[in-house]
């Protein structure tokens, strides 16, 4: 075949269809039997900067020997070919060739049967893809078209290289893009947090092709169920090195990988590599990705750049993360504020059916303590026939049996004082002295307020809690003649050992004169003209009922200090109510 | 003996009616008010040894003429009674002396007089 010929079936070859492996093995297998080479072999460049004997003619019988070693470039022939880019050529007469970072006696043996011997770099302009060696038993030298055929046809087979090189980056990323799309859907979706990181870790291992993928969750803004979700089977004896790849990723902040090699006893069972990166958002750090990579003997997609592919997912899905696991809370927060707005209306409804029921309880009353009444009197002043005594006898059953009836619902639906309502003292207070603010008579008070701002809320009848400081604050105000000062303090205090929420409420209106501090809560004592002496009682009695109390501190000449104690809600049977 | 005055004050007028005959067959002898205002102008002008009182009144309710009452006269004995039960424990109400549920048995009425008024 002429050299024309020879480059036109070999373009047409690595133009075709073929997969790699056997276009080139067919255009070795011409260059091998147009040309006289015994051996025609490709060499590749991998990423770790070793080349490795790949491809060769079908008749080759060094293939076999020189596929089981790898050289570094830069050694030997084939190394130095790759390193300087430039041919080499040797006969037999010249040198022993050393292929690459060995001699090997039996390669040595061989090597005697051939008579030249051709090093090719397979490159381009920037770029360096392998090396083309070329035996042959026949030739004793090359000349110089022959020379350059072969580099002409060393460049056809680097293209190919090339390209093929370009197909696999492209597909990888292609399918890195595909996934991320997917990602990037799942994020947006609105689904519940725990079905988006099972989707996640779904999508992530599916794309990838990897043994299992598994999502921790180290900040938790939700009531998850679980904290790991993963996709895929965990084998029991990687279990620890997981936990401790995690940890390093969340300790480095940035992804941490653990190679098979590091591994030496699962050699032969079970070869892994796994990848841990700190999912991380705002500084905080969400949680951890990982995901294991089995080896196989096709080379995996995370073999080469792991750290870099799982670094970008863990990026590309943190904020999205952050962002559902807000909103879910938001979400929460919503529904519960809902339920609790539904739960108040319920609760307005059932006062007022309550109040109804009573009313209507309070009007049937009257009638039947009358027909009572009148029937006991009627079976009393007269005499009757047995069958008379035996009717007046069951009116005033049923009567009875009404009576009692009715005193139930009386009782149940208005029971005082009901501790239903939640409350938070300090925008009570606020609600109170606004409310008293609205009268001009209060204009020349001052109130300093001295809130405790952590103070729970407490469960009280908030009308009659009401009743109680605006009864104090009255007197205050009336103490002062309408011009003076009052100071409002609550916090946190501590009474029998029991925690107890305290407001005071000083005034400046000269005090009470000792003789009659004794009798400010009894009823009816007042000192005032149009007084009942009733406002203090009552007050006294609803913090009673409250299961607190109000203590007097007096200052002859300066003021009186009213503090009223509420307890806390009692922790052992506190309602769950948000 | 001279009878014991009580002042029945509702104004429901039967429930007056059979209050009035139930605590006269016990010897008393009941005047009727049927509301708060009539209640105060009889107590103005004659004396009573105890005033019977309903809560649930309109105009003038029975806790306004019972503190009217016990600011005019402090020591003048009142019993509020209620279809309520549950105003036994109101603070409102504390301030009488005694407090009865309605009901066609007027025994408890009848006891809690007896007791008030120190009768056997
Ligand atoms: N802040 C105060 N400074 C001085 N004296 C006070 C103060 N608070 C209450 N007192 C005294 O205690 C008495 C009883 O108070 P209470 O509120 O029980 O009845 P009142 O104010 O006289 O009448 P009302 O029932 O109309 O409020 C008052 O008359 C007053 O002498
Ligand atoms: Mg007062």
């Amino acid at each position: 075949m002429n050299p024309v010929d020879l480059l036109g079936k070999i373009i047409e070859i690595s133009h075709s269809n073929l997969d790699l492996s056997s276009r080139l093995s067919a255009i070795l297998n011409i260059i091998s039997q147009d040309m006289q080479f015994e051996e025609v072999l490709v060499y590749t460049l991998d990423k770790d900067k070793r080349l490795t004997c790949r491809f060769m003619n079908p008749k080759s019988i060094l293939f076999k020997m020189l596929n089981q070693y790898r050289c570094h470039v830069g050694e030997g022939i084939i190394g130095s070919v790759a390193q300087k880019r430039t041919p080499q050529y040797f006969s037999i007469k010249d040198i022993s060739p050393r292929f690459g970072c060995l001699f090997y006696p039996e390669l040595d043996g061989l090597l005697e049967n051939y008579r030249t011997f051709s090093f090719l770099p397979l490159a381009d302009d920037s770029y360096i893809y392998g090396v083309l060696v070329l035996c042959s038993v026949s030739k004793e030298s090359l000349q110089g078209p022959e020379r350059i055929l072969l580099s002409i046809l060393s460049r056809e087979i680097g293209g190919i290289l090339r390209s093929f090189e370009l197909l696999l980056s492209s597909k990888k990323r292609i399918s890195e893009l595909a996934m991320l799309s997917e990602l990037g859907k799942v994020l947006i979706s609105n689904v519940e947090p725990h079905e988006l990181i099972k989707n996640i870790a779904l999508i992530i291992a599916k794309s990838l092709n990897a043994t299992f993928v598994t999502i921790k969750l180290e900040y938790v803004l939700l009531k998850l169920d679980s904290q790991r979700f993963t996709y895929g089977i965990i084998d029991s004896s990687i279990q620890d090195y997981i936990e401790q790849l995690e940890q390093s990723a969340v300790k480095l902040l940035r992804p941490a990988s653990l190679r098979n090699s590091a591994l030496d006893q699962f050699e032969g069972t079970f070869k892994f590599t796994l990848y841990s990166a700190p999912i991380a958002s705002k500084n905080r750090v969400l949680g951890t990705i990982t995901i294991c990579g089995e080896k196989t003997t096709q080379p995996h997609i995370l073999e080469e750049d792991g750290q870099y592919i799982i670094n970008t997912i863990a990026n590309y899905i943190s904020s999205g993360l952050e962002n559902t696991l807000l909103n879910t809370r938001l979400r929460d927060v919503v529904r519960e504020l809902t339920d609790a707005q539904k739960r108040l209306i319920e609760q307005e409804k059932f006062r007022s059916l309550g109040e109804m029921t009573a009313n209507i309880a309070h009007e049937i009353k009257n009638p039947l303590v009358i027909i009572g009444g009148f029937t006991k009197r009627l079976a009393k002043r007269t005499h009757h026939e047995p069958t008379e005594d035996k009717y007046i006898n069951i009116i005033l059953k049923e009567v009875d049996r009404l009576e009692t009836i009715l005193n139930e619902i009386l009782n149940y639906v208005r029971e005082s004082p009901s501790l239903a309502d939640e409350c938070n003292i300090s925008d009570f207070l606020d609600e109170i002295l606004y409310l008293l603010s609205t009268d001009n008579s209060w204009e020349q008070i001052e109130i300093a307020k001295d809130f405790d701002p952590t103070l729970p809320a407490i469960p009280c009848d908030s009308q009659q809690l009401k009743q109680v400081f605006i009864n104090i604050l009255m007197n205050a105000h009336e103490a002062m003649q309408g011009r003076g000062k009052i100071t409002i303090t609550t916090k946190l205090v501590s009474y029998n050992n029991q925690p107890f929420l305290s407001v005071s409420l000083t005034d400046t209106g000269g005090g009470i004169s000792p003789g009659i501090l004794d009798n400010v809560f009894n009823p009816f004592f007042t000192t005032k003209e149009k007084g009942t002496g009733l406002g203090l009682a009552i007050s006294h009695k609803i913090i009673a009922n409250h299961h607190g109390h109000i203590d007097v501190e007096n200052i002859l000449g300066k003021g009186v200090t009213f503090t009223v104690y509420l307890p806390l809600k009692n922790n052992s049977t506190k309602e769950e109510f948000l | 003996m001279k009878n014991l005055r009580v002042l029945v004050v509702d104004d429901e007028e039967n429930i007056r009616l059979l209050f009035k005959e139930e605590l006269e067959d016990e010897g008393y002898a009941v005047e009727i008010a049927s509301n708060g205002l009539e209640a105060l102008e009889k107590l103005k002008n004659s004396n009573f040894d105890i005033v019977v009182m309903d809560i649930k009144m309109p105009g003038m309710d029975g806790i306004q003429t019972l503190n009217a009452i016990k600011n005019t006269n402090k020591d003048q004995p009142v019993i509020l009674c209620s279809a309520y039960g549950e105003f036994k424990q109101d603070f409102s109400s504390w301030v009488s002396d005694g407090y009865v549920v309605k009901s066609a048995d007027t025994r408890e009425l009848k006891q809690t007089i007896k007791n008030i008024l120190h009768l056997q």
